[in-house]
């Protein structure tokens, strides 16, 4: 695909890099990319692969921009509150390079459309905030054969690594399975607002080097980035031959949804899982006579900062060893930040045996909007994402 | 023996906030097992009732990966607890 005098001015200085040349620039051009979530990671990555000059570049996400996502997501701006975010960054690189093609795809990955919205892509770049979509895009992608970029993000810290086909380990060689209950969120443990930034400009440069063919990509290698310390690590990695997607005798075969969803969806095909809106749990605790038991299932630091009276703190990852603490007579109510790691809890409580479960539906932090704005959440001074 | 072990971002909540901690131990399993002792509960967090890594969890012996708690731990060692993230 031949590049037109516009073009060769706009990515004048990109093209004396020899390796780039007009060639790789070329190749640039009729790439196809997708970016999952345009959120943190999602934002760089799309502003850096539209300004290089990829030809066609997909927008995965069916979230609308917030308040709280444009200290890192700079892809939008205050007016783009409320937003579909695929529809807002459309307009965005669209804005940034009118000689690209943008496609908005407003819409949540799930098992059902994952091999139609992939299919027409080249590389695939994973910027999503949910370890359950994390691995659905996994798995596409070794099953279709696709590049993948991955990184993640918390707190101060970030991992990248890039999958290539038959070349090295994928996202599920290194963490064979995750569920978003039991590693926080951005939400849920804050995140400074330039990381992403550092870790999404890494996801541009592989993905350039993947369409170009230039240098070595991330492959074998996890790359950890910490800021505070300012510092980057590398860990050999190499491709588990039980891997269950890319493996030997893979038992994944078709991209399947896991994770949260899973556990969501395994407590309400259960049944028996009362979802407590922020009123209905302050009747009941206000009325005194239902015997409930108030689980806080944040981590420690967490429940340091804040409480509901009453509640004992068993975190989300030590609650399947610490179940015969909760009183059966009693039923057990789960909270935690934001109603996730809570329905985590109520599945693991219902596969324990454990009746009716209940959870408070978004969580503390629809407590402090509904019932008690004075609910500390973070620390003083402190806020999460 | 003392080596050093870098505690992934989701567990500082154990060490309070301390990123890394001054640990003693000839194999991964006493090293853990010296963790356990000064911070509560931070080994379930990577290793299940079955004595495995959990699979969201790894570890790494300075930069080669540890599959079994077996693995040896030299002085002077930085074992690196590693967490899957989920924050985009």
């Amino acid at each position: 695909m031949t590049l037109s005098s516009a073009e060769r001015a706009r990515y004048e200085r990109q093209i004396s890099l020899s390796e780039i040349g007009l060639a790789g620039q070329e190749r640039l051009k009729s790439a196809r990319v997708l970016v999952i979530g345009a959120g943190g990671l999602g934002s760089p990555v799309a502003l850096y692969l539209a300004a290089a000059g990829v030809g066609a570049l997909g927008i995965v996400d069916c979230d609308r921009v917030a308040l709280s996502n444009l200290h890192r997501q700079v892809l939008f701006e205050s007016a783009s509150l409320g937003r579909l975010k695929a529809e807002a960054a459309r307009e965005r690189l669209a804005s940034l390079n009118p000689q690209i093609e943008v496609i908005a795809h407003a819409l949540e990955l799930r098992s059902g459309n994952v091999r139609a919205v992939l299919e027409p892509y080249d590389v695939i770049v994973d910027g999503t905030d949910r370890l359950s979509t994390r691995y659905l895009v996994n798995d596409a992608c070794v099953i279709l054969g696709k590049p993948l970029v991955s990184a993640a993000i918390h707190r101060f810290e970030g991992q990248a690594l890039t999958y290539v086909p038959g070349r090295g380990p994928c996202y599920r060689c290194l963490f064979p399975e995750a569920r978003d209950g039991v590693v926080a969120s951005c939400a849920e443990a804050g995140v400074l607002g330039v990381l992403p930034g550092v870790l999404g400009a890494i996801q541009a440069t592989e993905a350039i080097k993947l369409v170009t063919g230039v240098g070595e990509p991330l492959t074998g290698r996890l790359l950890t980035y910490d800021a505070l310390e300012m510092r980057f690590r590398e860990f050999s990695l190499s491709r588990r031959p039980d891997c269950a997607v890319c493996g030997e005798h893979p038992s994944i075969t078709e991209p399947l949804e896991a994770g949260e969803r899973c556990a969501g969806e395994a407590a309400q095909a259960l049944g028996g899982v009362l979802r407590l809106s922020p009123a209905q749990l302050h009747g009941l605790i206000e009325g005194t006579r239902e015997p409930l038991v108030l689980i806080d299932v944040r981590e420690p630091d967490e429940f340091g900062i804040g409480r509901l009276a009453g509640a004992i703190n068993i975190p989300l990852a030590e609650l399947a060893g610490r179940l015969e603490e909760i009183p059966r007579t009693l039923t057990p109510v789960f909270i935690c930040r934001s109603g996730r790691r809570s329905l985590a809890a109520c599945a693991a409580a219902l596969s324990a045996g454990i009746q009716a479960p209940a959870h408070l539906e978004g969580g503390l932090a629809a407590w402090a909007m509904e019932i008690d704005p004075a609910f500390p959440l973070d620390p003083p001074g402190g806020g999460a994402a | 023996m003392s080596c050093v072990v870098r505690i992934a971002s989701p567990l500082r909540s154990y060490t309070a906030g301390a990123s890394s901690v001054a640990a003693e131990g000839a194999t991964l399993e006493e090293v853990l097992a010296h963790l356990e002792r000064r911070f509560a509960g931070i080994r379930f967090r990577m290793i299940d009732e079955q004595d495995h890594i959990r699979p969201h969890m790894r570890l790494f012996v300075n930069t080669t990966e540890a599959c079994e708690l077996s693995a040896s731990v030299h002085p002077g060692d930085t074992v690196h607890v590693i967490c899957a993230l989920s924050g985009g």
